[in-house]
């Protein structure tokens, strides 16, 4: 890390999208070293934007960026490497077939080509060592965890020379235990001289974390607030202004269940992505009318169990019935057929196609049975869909890859809620949602299973949604299941022993 | 200092894929015209023969066929699906062609009208199934062994061609063929094309006119089946499921098994429509224009299943623009050879240590526009500003 001190200054950003989606209007911010920011806003405020523009990735409309009175020309994201500004996002960017170390070795420009594969081996190993979690030089990049993925793009990020690091919901996906290793350190990083930019869609965490925060909203900047000053409320005024009464973690009012299963599984094994068993002999039943909530650590085998159920992964042993009918190893098709909605994990890569526009992305999960499609009907569904979710777009006609990542979100669980006729299965429902929004999504979850007695079956990391959402919880850990339990009478502390025992 | 930065434009520009076909063809004309005149090739010449070859009649032939398989490439391309097999499927739809007219009902004399609809129709249904057919084993084998649609539908184009090859050095070998490697000619009762006669007016512009009209009722049936696959198409990708749904297998075949469908079954049905669209052409070609085949068959056509490639890749896979984009490269391929075939030009190549170097030259030409295209079609999306800092 240089001896110098730097000071950034972004002035006057303005950046419009195709289709005259104005993302940023004159924004202005500051950022100095051996400063923790984090950039806060609901979805499409702009966050994710005007970081892209700092990293090269989008070129601004209007206004520039200044390092130590130095105006930068940055047009590409080697143009922002090269003045110690990186950014590292939520999906990793690494090549799988390649190791940890090659990995690591890739595009590095000040390494010395030879001197390369050491200097990444012994960097990773001290990394790996400081910050906690094991990973080998030699580890081929396919079996890694999430975790340990993040782990080498933010060491990455290092051996690049970053003095400035930016992270775009980098963390917000991990498991507490090891963000919080990862935030110890982050603050090393930063009493070494070096400034963070954390954009997180979690507000208490920023608040633990940040020395000060940024709120944008609409694409303007609404406030700013020193650690000192900052509280829950006032960030919440400032990313939703009025709306923001609406955000509860209040238990919503349950409904009457059923007595008629309509998810059941049965001694299900399941394997995961590297052969080996992630779900270990789990049964299941979710009643008509029953919002059931899986609780645990990522990677225990919620992703695997839910992509069983619903078709996308084969089951080696057991049995799974949608309202009475077998559909095990049937494919997802049928048990689409049967009215079951599902929320994926990494929605945007499985949930949506980018070229095409929402009211296509609507039709092709909507549209089954006959040949020709009634795109009035589905112009009409779609409008709807638009209005209860507020997704930001110029027109249904437009590509969705103009649409913030929240925006996209909104359109798969918003599709999928609407589709859902008989069940749910959704892996973390509310992610990448802004607070006021997932409260939304998770009232119409719950109307849904009152009102249309639709079954619904999810996980999610966020023992809070846990908690609000559901009638029933599970705990999930290394592949077997734990429960039921009442939600009314069991208390976190009891959930939160069996998600890590 | 001044700087150059390029950007996604906000909204796409107005005629923007018009302009940059139009650019596009300007730079290549301009290239080919440029090197020829190096070797020693008066530039108006090359000129002339090149905007004449755009307003010739003779060009309507070409034009067709190439739409036709257009079509039947945007199909599989609009599914990512990189069909460059239409010169097989082209050749596989001949053989159900040849078998029905020249074996099973061949004749000398005339036969009854409704034989004739008949043997007709069969082939023409047959020609269908057979290059849906071969359409489909390139989708089957993607589909189920994984293995990229590129070389193995470039493999079965070699397939087919040794396999037709065959048939004409063996079963299909004609009986009035005189011992040529060639199959009978296609009897008069089962032709496709209209004659017609229509009297020069001694109005040269007039006349150019009436030549159209003559080739567009000679190659009626071409126009009627043009018109029948055009609708086809763009009811297909705006109305139809299965459109759809090859729409977003181009674009993210993950959703698509998300949502629940079977890529595979889908990467399938593309491959044979596509093929089967190629086995129409490749019918009604044989009725009414080629009317046998002949060995070796690899030099029978003038590439028209590589030349679909470059007229679906022009089109920018726009429905709109297919018929554009053939008529371009028809009318330059056209212009190549009416250019290679000029006295003058024969001598300037000759003299330059050229000669019989002359039809390839046109590639350089089509070559040039395909380049300089795609280097164009970014200006409808992008714009470059200049900057002074």
């Amino acid at each position: 890390m240089g001896s110098q001190q730097i000071e950034l200054i972004l002035k006057d950003v303005t950046k419009t999208f195709p289709g005259g989606v104005v993302a940023l209007q004159d924004v202005s911010m500051k950022l100095g070293g051996g400063e923790f920011v984090a950039l806060l806003g609901e979805n499409g405020a702009g966050k994710s934007t005007l970081m892209k523009i700092l990293y090269g990735i989008y070129t601004p409309d209007k206004g520039s960026i200044i390092l130590n009175d130095e105006v930068l020309s940055i047009r590409k994201p080697s143009d922002a490497i090269r003045k110690g500004i990186v950014m590292v996002s939520q999906s990793p960017q690494l090549i799988d077939k390649l190791t940890v170390a090659e990995n690591l070795t890739l595009g590095l420009e000040n390494v010395k080509p030879l001197g390369g594969f050491s200097t990444a081996s012994k960097m990773i190993k001290e990394y790996s060592l400081k910050v906690g979690v094991k990973i080998k030089p030699e580890d081929k990049v396919w079996s890694l965890t999430y975790t340990q993925k993040q782990l080498v793009e933010i060491v990455r990020a290092l051996m690049l020379g970053a003095k400035i690091l930016i992270l775009d919901e980098a963390l917000t996906y991990l498991p507490i235990e090891e963000r919080k290793k990862f935030y110890v350190f982050l603050q090393e990083f930063k009493r070494n001289g070096g400034a963070v930019v954390v954009i997180t869609h979690k507000i208490p965490e920023a608040l633990e974390v940040a020395d000060r925060i940024v709120v944008l909203r609409r694409g303007r900047v609404s406030g700013e607030l020193t650690r000192d000053e900052a509280s829950l409320e006032k960030v919440r005024e400032l990313m939703f202004a009025e709306a923001a009464k609406e955000i509860t973690y209040e238990k919503l009012p349950g409904s009457v269940k059923g007595e008629k299963p309509v998810i059941k599984a049965k001694d299900l094994w399941v394997q995961g992505d590297f052969g080996v068993h992630a779900v270990k002999g789990v049964s299941i039943e979710v009643k008509e009318g029953e919002v059931a909530g899986i609780a645990g650590v990522v990677g225990n085998g919620q992703r695997e169990l839910l992509e069983a159920l619903i078709g996308l992964r084969r089951v080696d042993k057991g049995r799974i019935t949608i309202d009475g009918l077998d559909v095990t190893n049937k494919g997802v098709g049928q048990v689409r057929k049967m009215g079951v909605g599902f929320i994926p994990d990494l929605p945007l890569r499985f949930g949506v196609s980018q070229d095409n526009n929402i009211m296509e992305n609507i039709a092709v999960l909507f549209h089954r049975e006959r040949f020709v499609i009634d795109w009035v009907e589905i112009q009409e569904l779609t409008r709807d869909i638009i209005k209860t979710f507020k997704i930001l777009t110029p027109s249904e006609f437009y590509p969705v890859k103009i649409l913030s990542g929240g925006n996209l979100m909104k359109v798969v669980v918003g599709r999928e809620l609407n589709y859902s006729r008989r069940a749910l299965v959704a892996y973390n429902p509310t992610r990448a949602l802004d607070e006021i929004t997932a409260v939304q999504v998770r009232r119409i979850i719950k109307a849904k299973a009152k009102n249309e007695r639709i079954a619904v079956l999810f996980a999610s990391e966020d023992l809070d949604e846990v908690y609000q959402l559901s009638d029933t919880i599970y705990v999930m850990n290394s592949g077997k299941i734990h429960g039921p339990f009442d939600p009314e009478t069991t208390l976190k502390e009891e959930i939160e022993k069996l998600m890590v025992m | 200092m001044i700087r150059l930065i390029v950007l996604k434009r906000t909204r796409p520009l107005k005629y923007g894929r018009l302009t940059t076909v139009a650019l596009a063809l300007a730079a290549g004309i301009l290239l080919y015209t440029l090197i020829l005149a190096v070797i020693g090739v008066n530039p108006l010449l090359t000129f002339s023969i090149i905007s004449a070859s755009f307003i010739s009649s003779g060009v309507v032939k070409d034009f067709i066929v190439l739409t036709v398989l257009g079509y039947a490439l945007l199909v599989a391309f609009k599914g990512s699906l990189w069909n460059i097999g239409a010169e097989g499927q082209f050749y596989m739809g001949a053989v159900p062609v040849i078998y029905l007219t020249t074996i099973v009902f061949f004749t000398t004399g005339s036969v009854s009208i409704i034989q004739s609809v008949l043997v007709i129709a069969g082939s023409i249904i047959l020609a269908i199934l057979f290059g849906g057919l071969w359409g489909a084993i390139a989708g089957a084998i993607k589909a189920y062994a994984g293995v990229d649609e590129v070389p193995v539908t470039l493999i079965l184009n070699y397939v087919a061609y040794y396999l037709v090859n065959i048939l004409i050095l063996g079963p299909f070998q004609g009986k009035y063929v005189y011992g040529y490697k060639r199959t009978d000619l296609i009897p008069e009762a089962y032709q496709l094309s209209i004659r017609v006669q229509l009297a020069p007016t001694g109005n040269p512009v007039i006349d150019g006119l009436l030549s159209y009209v003559r080739e567009l009722i000679i190659f009626g049936w071409w126009v009627l089946a043009l018109a029948m696959v055009v609708t086809a198409v763009w009811w297909f990708f705006n109305k139809t499921s299965l459109g759809l749904k090859v729409k977003v297998l181009g674009s993210n075949p993950d959703y698509l098994v998300t949502a629940g469908w079977d890529v595979r079954k889908v990467t399938i049905a593309t491959f044979a429509i596509s093929g089967g669209i190629v086995g129409l052409m490749s019918a009604l070609y044989l009725l009414g224009y080629l009317l046998r085949l002949e060995y070796p068959i690899e030099s029978q056509t003038a590439g028209y299943g590589y030349l679909a490639i470059l007229v679906a890749w022009l089109s920018l896979l726009d429905i709109a623009l297919v018929p554009v984009s053939a008529y371009i490269i028809s009318s330059l391929t056209n212009a190549g050879i009416s250019q290679s075939s000029a006295p003058e030009v024969k001598q300037a190549l000759a003299q330059a240590g050229f000669a019989g170097a002359e039809l390839s030259f046109r590639w350089i030409m089509i070559g040039s526009i395909l380049l300089t295209y795609s280097v164009l079609r970014f200006l409808s999306d992008y714009e470059v500003r200049v900057i002074r800092e």
